[in-house]
């Protein structure tokens, strides 16, 4: 079984807040993380994949192609921006870690034929990463 | 263990990278040395296997392997896990992880 692992870097701004939610409740919930000012992290993604070597070129995936789903689904929609406000996926879901990270694999799991995403693994800070290899049930 | 070793692209271009090797051998631990496998013996074999193969070397030129396929962190990756596959102890060798850059890493299991 062959994974390749590729690792990529952006940053971002959030909070952690539910917007229904009272700023005691949120407080309360998220700690300091939902102070409304909101605040940033330089993100570490790490995307895994498997599968089988194509013979001819020794590669799971054409060279550039995970590089280039990345870059347009990824990175470009979420680097440098405030994700609550800048992305409509995180207007109604809260932006934690493993939000992030299951938005990321919903993003590329259909996009990787004919390999299988295998993980995608979000570091937040050097302290704490998420690591999420998809869930059968809620598909 | 790290080592150094260049090789051609598709389309004839050299390059090289210092490439990171971590191996995970699994096994049950031996009630009488506490190990399960001897840290030094494993070091003596990836020198052997790997580092005396292609370290300061060009995978392209140097190695037979790459004659009729190409040299990519996925089939170098498959080379070293068979070749440490077959020096350790049956079964032993769990999964390697070949990491030419640190944005890229390969990991072979069985």
């Amino acid at each position: 079984m062959i994974r390749v692992i590729q690792r990529y870097d952006f940053s971002a701004a959030h909070v952690l807040a539910r917007p229904e939610w009272t700023s005691e409740r949120n407080r309360n919930v998220y700690g300091k993380c939902a102070n409304p000012a909101g605040h940033g992290h330089n993100y570490r993604v790490e995307v895994a994949v498997e599968g089988d070597l194509d013979p001819k070129t020794g590669r799971v995936l054409p060279e550039g192609m995970i590089d280039a789903l990345v870059e347009s689904r990824v990175l470009r929609p979420l680097d440098g921006k405030f994700l609550n406000r800048d992305v409509p996926e995180f207007v109604q879901v809260v932006p934690t870690a493993e939000n992030i990270a299951r938005h990321i694999w919903d993003t590329l799991a259909r996009e990787v034929t004919p390999a299988r995403l295998a993980s995608v693994r979000l570091v937040e800070t050097r302290n704490n990463s998420v690591e999420y290899a998809g869930d059968e049930e809620l598909v | 263990m790290d080592f150094s070793a260049s090789y051609r692209d598709a389309t004839g271009a050299t390059s090289g990278h210092n490439y990171e090797l971590e191996v995970t051998v699994s096994g049950h631990v031996d009630p009488e040395t506490g190990m399960v496998i001897d840290l030094k013996d494993l070091k003596e074999l990836m020198e052997r296997e790997i580092e005396a193969r292609f370290d300061h070397r060009s995978l392209s030129d140097d190695t037979p392997y790459f004659r009729d396929r190409p040299p990519t962190p996925e089939t170098f990756a498959a080379l070293i896990f068979s070749l440490l596959d077959a020096a350790l102890p049956k079964g032993s060798l769990y999964r390697i992880r070949l990491s030419p850059t640190a944005h890229l890493s390969v990991e072979v299991t069985r």
